[in-house]
């Protein structure tokens, strides 16, 4: 456990230590700052325009928080695989992770500390979208069950995506490729729902199958204001199979 | 008691055999070369040593522990300088150093004060505050030994400790590792000859994947060839003095030296033979000024092995 925690700080120390961070947090806020005050835009106009007809067919509060849950979705597609494509891959290449295979702790801690890291950093992140939804609060009466349990579900979908992305990251030396193939890896999460009914015939098993593993339809669960066992521990067996898959590859190296 | 026990150690990577049945012991306290050309198999060998990837066949065993399934126990007696140094560059050198004995398993209570011993045996306190990543090659390197050295290991494997470093400094790491001998068990590589000659207790050559010897210095230049080299310098009359001993038969390769000494070969079965050379140039009035051995040169042996 020591290693573990010994591995995570020192990662996200060294995360807020390099411009790869702050670019991240950069970028992250200026997707995000634009498209809230675009949606905030569009969403008043509405309204007026609704109020001048008579009121009717007004978007809601629900409706303008869902769009911005929906966007930081897609921003997150961007971001995590900046953030998780040096986990292993720079290690690798600056040969630093011989530092950690040398010491005595098993692959599965050198795993869980990287990943704690990279979850915090993200963490934090999201902590800073926080402001978005308190505007909202500011300025009408958002349901803030939903905002909660909508951050609950992202965080566990980042948690998801970070795992993914630190497997890529394991796999290569080369962090460009890593970014390429997780931002690949969770842009198929997110439509996966959608060409599931595209490549399969209507109501098939396959379908089913396909659905199951997009994040977005678990996600939706989460942006209606619910919490349920089946949807969380979606993302919850996601990201163990892959910190799974991601502790097998550090160790095959080591098989005779 | 030996410390690192290899025996059968084989890896290919594809179609490429890199090993092929290594076996060697190194003994406690002591300082072993591991000297090899460039791809010879060292660096391989080095990282089986210390669980960085496996073997295809063969034991490897750190302090009695196997490093495949007792792997925790062998890496806590294991310190390790890759052949490149594992350094975080936006850390600071205390930071690293500190890094490395916490994932080393060094109890809280014993850091602070096992860092400092560190940092000041390796001349690194006056930089403590400064980025790895700011510092000299030198300077680099030395971090990388104290990360290996933090935790007080029984075993040092050290990969070409003075790679890229300037002649003071190859000299500073040497004293270095000279000072390790007794506490630790130091197998270190290297592709220089003097630098093994220097340091080293015993030698290993590694060519092509496999061990072709392992002895002290002496052992490899005198048992390589079972013959000892000799020269004698005489007064005068060199050209008499060569033909008189001509007539000896335990002697071979005798020859007139640049410096007007006689040089010659003695089977190293035959000692006896120097009495006799002894004799002949003094009784045959030539005046004998210098009876000595002439060790083969650690070069001589190492390209006799690995061409």
């Amino acid at each position: 456990m020591n290693s573990i925690m010994t591995i995570a700080k020192r990662d996200f120390k060294s995360g807020f230590a390099t411009p790869k961070s702050g670019a991240v947090l950069f970028f992250f806020l200026l997707f995000m700052g634009l498209f809230f005050s675009s949606f905030v835009k569009t969403f008043i106009e509405f309204q007026a325009r609704a109020g001048m007809m008579g009121g009717g067919g007004a978007p809601t509060m629900e409706q303008l928080i869902k769009a911005m849950f929906y966007n930081l979705h897609f921003i997150l597609i961007l971001i995590v695989p900046a953030v998780t494509m040096g986990t292993f891959a720079e290690e690798q290449k600056s040969q630093t992770l011989r530092l950690l295979q040398t010491a005595p702790i098993k692959a599965y801690e050198i795993v869980l500390g990287k990943f704690a890291a990279a979850a915090g950093l993200m963490g934090f992140v999201l902590l800073l979208s926080i402001g978005y939804p308190l505007f909202l609060k500011a300025h009408g009466t958002p349901d803030m069950g939903v905002v909660m349990s909508s951050y609950l579900g992202l965080f566990l979908l980042i948690c998801a995506q970070i795992s993914l992305g630190i497997w890529i990251s394991s796999l290569t030396k080369n962090q460009f490729l890593a970014f390429i193939f997780t931002m690949f890896g969770l842009f198929m999460m997110l439509v996966l729902d959608f060409i599931s009914k595209a490549v399969t015939t209507s109501g098939g098993q396959i379908e089913g199958v396909l659905q199951y593993f997009g994040t977005t339809k678990h996600l939706d669960v989460f942006f209606k204001g619910l919490i349920t066992v089946g949807d969380s521990m979606f993302f919850v067996l996601f990201t163990a199979m892959f910190l799974f898959f991601t502790t097998v590859t550090l160790d095959s190296r080591r098989w005779k | 008691m030996n410390m690192i026990e290899v025996s059968g150690l084989s890896k290919s990577f594809g179609a490429n055999r890199v090993l092929e049945g290594v076996s060697f012991v190194v003994p406690k306290g002591t300082v072993v070369g591991f000297l090899g050309a460039n791809g010879a198999g060292k660096t391989t060998t080095m990282d089986i040593l210390c669980g960085c990837i496996g073997a295809d066949q063969g034991e490897v065993k750190i302090a009695g522990y196997d490093i495949t399934d007792q792997d925790l126990e062998a890496k806590r007696r294991l310190g390790y300088l890759p052949d490149v140094p594992p350094l975080y560059g936006e850390l600071t050198v205390q930071e690293s150093v500190k890094f490395s004995a916490e994932i080393n398993g060094l109890h809280s209570s014993k850091i602070k004060s096992r860092l400092s011993q560190v940092l000041e045996r390796l001349s690194l306190g006056e930089v403590r505050g400064k980025l790895v990543g700011n510092l000299s090659k030198g300077f680099r390197q030395r971090v990388a030994l104290a990360q290996a050295l933090v935790h007080d290991p029984e075993v040092l494997i050290l990969d070409e400790p003075t790679e890229g470093l300037d002649p003071h400094q190859i000299l500073q790491m040497r004293e270095l590792i000279k000072s390790l001998r007794g506490d630790h068990t130091v197998l270190l590589s290297s592709h220089i000859l003097s630098e093994i000659q220097n340091v080293a207790d015993s030698i290993i050559i590694i060519n092509r994947g496999k061990v072709v010897t392992h002895g002290t210095y002496e052992d490899l230049t005198s048992k390589f060839e079972g013959k000892r080299a000799y020269k004698v310098r005489v007064g005068n009359s060199y050209e008499n003095a060569l033909a008189a001993l001509r007539n000896l038969p335990e002697i071979s390769e005798l020859k007139l030296s640049d410096d007007r000494s006689i040089s010659f070969n003695l089977s190293s079965a035959n000692e006896m033979g120097l009495d006799r050379v002894a004799k002949t140039v003094v009784d045959g009035g030539f005046g004998l000024r210098e009876l000595s051995q002439t060790s083969k040169s650690l070069e001589d042996v190492f390209y006799q092995l690995t061409r």
